[in-house]
């Protein structure tokens, strides 16, 4: 009995085909996007773990950094610093293996393309011979071959840099360092952990191609470039036994307190030790390794949400399917408990059949995630973020994960239609009495005005209410991965290329006392320029750095300053109180709970100092204190680090500033490279955006279809009765409408909240932001789910032109 | 002089292919119905009554033979030119009523005009006065009875004017008591307007209400009486 019973639905289902294809290509899409995104996840974390790992495979990654902020130490003094480290190292759990000295500096390559023209690159060289810790990378990859640099005119370029100039083994570089520039032979294409998330420090966007280059010399070829003596180093590179835990900057609690303290010891010992300031951290204080440890976090926190969202959609898609599937069944269902078919006996088609359609559907969607979407993430991991890729990604019981969620909710989706299949009552479906309904009272009087087939429309619209909530529901989770892309991008672009705060054009770092010259190149060019003095330091008693900013003019309207603030509260500090007075960004407000008119100790090396906040400024990705630059000159000691320069039209910068900078820093990199991100994006974005319109789609023509099954009686009355094709037409086109426009609003609503769950999930210390709610986005979602809900109408007007009266007529006699 | 007739039938037939052969539902009918008459199609069942009710609202296209409506030909094949014929000339009432259950009972009414494009509050609410029901407007149809709603039906039918009125099984759905309050309602209507009715019924009592009754059997005319008042 049972199996005829399971024969008998099974045939049901297949009679509305349309909706069960609907309904396994959700299921389909939600397990091929968890897979996808979960390889994605698992690669970033497997190949990260991998690279840092201390084995001879791995780059070693260091532990901790010592770094001196403002100069450079002799061979002595490393030798001094690193024996008084190794000897004052606290007798921990972790005990420290190596102490390396490392020289690191900013220059630029002197490009000359194809067309003849010559172009100065910022570049980061480090010199690193013998390197046990923060090796150079050079796995088994096409982007890599050649070996490390052993002579002190060899150079290995990152492989990032090499591909977009160019560059190879064997042919010859020029770069600088601010002591002219020299001639280096490439001798290898690898990569660096330091530089794997490839990006000009302070700067979130990934280098666009031939803006940006580091190499890695022979320590003896960085001292000949810098004509600096033998063995000079500017960091400490710490290894420590193992790959310790450090407290994330992502979450609140301190998941290395242990680490923690050997760096405040370490950062007083310094202070004993060391006659410059220095800045002691761990690894999230390094760019690269926090950016991409928060890419990998991000992705694993997110891809069950997504899963499980897109498999929520499937589930209302079924619920709603199974209860309509039940509706129309009603009377075969009372017909066979009248026969005495008991509710255990009917239950289990009705709960089995959702499992069938979910174990389909996950069956595709696997292969689909396997075969394409998880090889597609990785292809645009290494697209956008450069790196290759060499673990796999599918490990960890990512398929198992994501196939048991897809089926969960499937299964929790089928129960309650099963339920109410076996608690349906004979008598009542047999007279009649389940389809009777009253319509609301209230809702008639409110539309009692208009048209009636507007009226129609609308109160056949809210007839099922809860459909109708399920479908907004899934219309809005539609356009939540799509819509919080968007928004997101949106949120990012103005912070990311500092939108029209920043109107320089070039940002010339100098050497120490370097100033004057270029001062003198931008008078006799005429070029606008600008000192900045900037140094690093941290709040009292915590590791996490901020960057202090001394602006020669401090301004928030446009011609005030070529680099402006803008104030979230409070006012402009004032120069030469007795506490300086300074802006804080929203971050460091937020993170640090500093307010306006509270005055705090920061500790630059380490030595405190008082700053008090005049207010604070919104729109800055990275923490920031600003002063102005005679305050912060007079507590350093020192006046400029950069100057920025707004050049006349069309001049550039040449290799006579060149000559003048460590490095130069174009505003025109940053657009380009964000332009390029987008632009590598697209292919993401596209796949996105189509999931995100293909489950609009399905959601949408999965309730067209019902609408139309549940309204079949009334608009095949209509068509007896002459109501022509064209109005009726109009009616579906007016509810679809206002599905669309509605659904369209909850869409927007879900990508607002989405937007900032996400942004409040992913902001750290090391970049901050809130979510910009731009219109033309919104009016976007709107205006595709409005699209999607009106390009349907055709199919219903269609299926309702098709209808066979006769037959119609035929049921209502039955 | 006989006044000329608002439908002709000649030699309608309709056949239907089915996997098991083909079925035969009208065999060659010839049917001449004037203005005004109220006929009665009584028959067993497949005998072809509801087929050729079908045929002459345009719901369904015959296999051969001619129809004519008014002296014009109606359309057979072109499904919303069938519809426009609908809407324009005929009234269609429905054995289980199929009101719209969201409407109330005047805007059901209104609902069909506006569809033709002719509302008309105050001829709606004539026409339920008509059928007895004008306290009812503003109820909706899950609120009165059957037999109610089927007098809201035939005001509804009614509601754009049309020549023709058709019915199949109109009382069905209802005992005695209720079908004479309701075929006393459209026989009151119908000469109110002067629309012809053909009814499809199992009904024999129903006769009293008629001017001519037509008996089918295989498709076939079997008898074509007038009925004496």
């Amino acid at each position: 009995m049972s199996k005829l019973l399971f024969k008998r639905l099974a045939r049901s289902l297949w009679r509305t085909k349309l909706r069960l294809v609907a309904v396994i290509v959700m299921v389909a899409m939600g397990v091929a996007a968890g897979i996808s995104f979960g390889s994605y996840a698992n690669s970033a974390e497997t190949l990260l773990a991998t690279v840092y790992e201390d084995t001879e495979d791995g780059v070693n990654l260091a532990d901790l950094w010592v770094d001196n902020n403002a100069a450079v130490w002799s061979s002595e003094e490393t030798q001094e610093l690193c024996s008084g480290i190794q000897s004052e190292w606290p007798s921990t759990a972790l005990p420290l293996r190596a102490c390396e000295p490392r020289l690191v500096q900013n220059g630029m390559l002197i490009h000359t393309d194809e067309s003849g023209e010559e172009k100065l690159i910022a570049g980061v060289w480090h010199g690193s011979s013998n390197a046990t810790v923060n090796r150079i990378w050079m796995p088994e990859h096409s982007t890599v071959s050649g070996v490390i640099a052993k002579a002190d005119d060899e150079i290995v370029i990152d492989a990032h840099a090499a591909k977009g100039l160019g560059i190879q083994v064997g042919s010859t570089v020029q770069i600088s360092a601010g002591q002219g520039a020299q001639s280096f032979r490439v001798v290898g294409i690898g990569y660096h952990a330091e530089h794997l998330y490839f990006a000009p420090k302070g700067s979130i966007l990934p280098a666009s191609e031939g803006t940006f280059v580091t190499g890695y010399l022979s320590s003896e070829g960085l001292e000949r470039l810098t004509a600096l003596a033998p063995k000079s180093a500017n960091f400490l590179l710490l290894d420590i036994e193992g790959s310790p835990s450090y407290d994330l900057q992502s979450t609140a609690i301190d998941e290395g307190p242990e680490l923690g303290s050997i760096v405040t010891s370490l950062s007083t010992l310094m202070g004993e030790l060391s006659a410059v300031p220095t800045t002691v951290y761990n690894r999230s204080s390094v760019q690269s390794v926090e950016f991409l440890r928060a890419d990998a976090e991000g992705a694993q926190k997110s891809y069950p949400y997504v899963t499980g969202m897109l498999a929520l959609v499937a589930g209302i898609t079924i619920f709603l399917s199974l209860q309509r599937l039940i509706q129309s069944q009603a009377r075969e269902i009372a017909i066979l408990r009248t026969l005495g078919v008991g509710r255990a006996t009917l239950m289990p088609a009705y709960i089995f059949a959702p499992l069938v359609i979910g174990a389909i559907g996950a069956l595709l969607g696997l292969l689909i995630g396997v075969k394409l979407g998880a090889p597609a993430m990785q292809g645009m991991y290494e697209d956008i973020l450069g790196i290759p890729v060499i673990v796999d990604g599918l490990g960890d019981g990512l398929i198992s994960q994501n196939v048991s969620i897809a089926m969960i909710i499937v299964f929790l989706a089928g129960i309650r239609p099963a339920w109410k299949a076996s608690r349906l009552k004979p008598l009542d479906i047999l007279r009649g009495q389940h389809e009777v309904r009253l319509s609301s009272k209230r809702l008639q009087k409110w539309t009692a005005a208009m048209p009636i087939a507007l009226g129609l429309t609308i109160r056949s619209s809210v007839r099922k209410p809860v459909r109708l909530l399920l479908t907004f529901l899934g219309v809005g989770l539609s356009m939540l991965i799509f819509g919080s892309m968007l928004l997101m991008m949106g949120s990012i672009e103005d912070l990311a290329t500092g939108g029209d705060r920043e109107s320089w054009d070039a940002q010339v770092q100098i050497p120490m006392g370097g100033e004057d010259a270029v001062i003198q190149w931008a008078r006799e060019n005429g070029a606008t320029h600008e000192s900045l003095l900037q140094f690093p330091a941290t709040p009292k008693d915590d590791p996490r750095q901020f960057l202090l900013t001394g602006h020669e003019r401090l301004g928030t309207a446009a011609g005030e300053s070529l680099s402006l603030v803008r104030i979230l509260s409070g006012q402009l500090p004032k120069a030469g109180a007795s506490i300086p007075e300074v802006l804080i960004d929203e971050g460091t407000s937020e993170f640090l709970d500093w307010g306006v008119g509270s005055t705090h100790e920061v500790m630059i090396g380490t030595q405190p100092q008082a700053v008090q906040i005049a207010g604070i400024t919104r729109d800055e990705f990275a923490r920031s204190v600003h002063f102005h630059q005679s305050d912060l000159s007079g507590i350093l000691g020192f006046s400029t680090t950069s100057i920025l320069l707004k050049l006349p039209d069309g001049m550039k910068v040449d290799s006579e500033l060149g000559s003048m900078a460590n490095a130069i820093v174009l505003r025109q990199d940053t657009l380009d490279a964000f332009a390029t991100m987008q632009e590598t994006q697209k292919k993401f974005f596209s796949g996105v955006m189509f999931m995100g319109i293909l489950i609009a789609v399905v959601v949408l023509f999965n309730t067209l279809l019902m609408n139309l099954a549940e309204r079949d009686t009334e608009l095949a009355t209509l068509r007896v009765l002459g109501a022509p094709i064209r109005r009726l037409g109009q009616m579906l086109l007016i509810e679809h409408l206002f599905i669309g426009v509605i659904g369209g609003i909850v869409g927007c609503l879900m990508a607002i909240a989405g937007t900032a769950a996400m942004i409040d999930a992913s902001v750290q210390w090391a970049f901050y932001f809130k979510v910009q709610v731009v219109p033309s986005t919104l009016l976007l979602l709107v205006g595709i789910v409005v699209a999607i809900a009106v390009a349907l109408t055709p199919v219903g007007t269609r299926r309702i032109k098709k209808m066979d009266l006769v037959e119609k007529v035929k049921e209502f006699a039955r | 002089m006989a006044n000329l007739p608002l439908l002709e039938l000649h030699g309608l037939k309709r056949h239907y292919t089915m996997p098991a052969g083909t079925v035969t539902a009208l065999d060659g009918v010839d049917l001449s119905v004037q203005p005004g008459e109220r006929i009665l199609l009584l028959g067993p069942s497949g005998s072809g009554k509801t087929t050729l009710l079908n045929c002459i609202a345009a719901l369904d296209t015959p296999t051969d033979g001619s129809y004519r409506f008014d002296s014009k030909d109606v359309p057979q094949s072109n499904s919303e030119k069938m519809t426009d014929f609908r809407r324009e000339n005929v009234g269609y009432v429905f054995q289980f009523f199929n009101l719209l259950q969201d409407l109330t009972v005047l805007e059901n009414i209104l609902l069909i005009q506006e569809l033709a494009g002719k509302r008309d509050e105050k001829r709606a609410r004539e026409l339920l006065d008509l059928v007895g029901l004008s306290g009812e407007s503003d109820r909706f149809p899950a609120e009165i009875s059957g037999g109610q709603q089927q007098r809201v039906a035939i005001a509804r039918s009614l509601a754009k004017s049309p020549r023709l009125l058709l019915g199949d099984e109109l009382t069905g759905n209802l005992d005695s008591k209720t079908s004479a309050m309701v075929m006393e309602a459209l026989v009151k209507a119908c000469e109110a307007e002067n629309i012809t009715c053909i009814l499809v019924t199992h009904d024999e009592s129903l006769t009293a209400y008629a001017t001519r009754v037509i008996r089918l059997d295989s498709g076939l005319i079997l008898s074509d009486e007038p009925v004496s008042s």
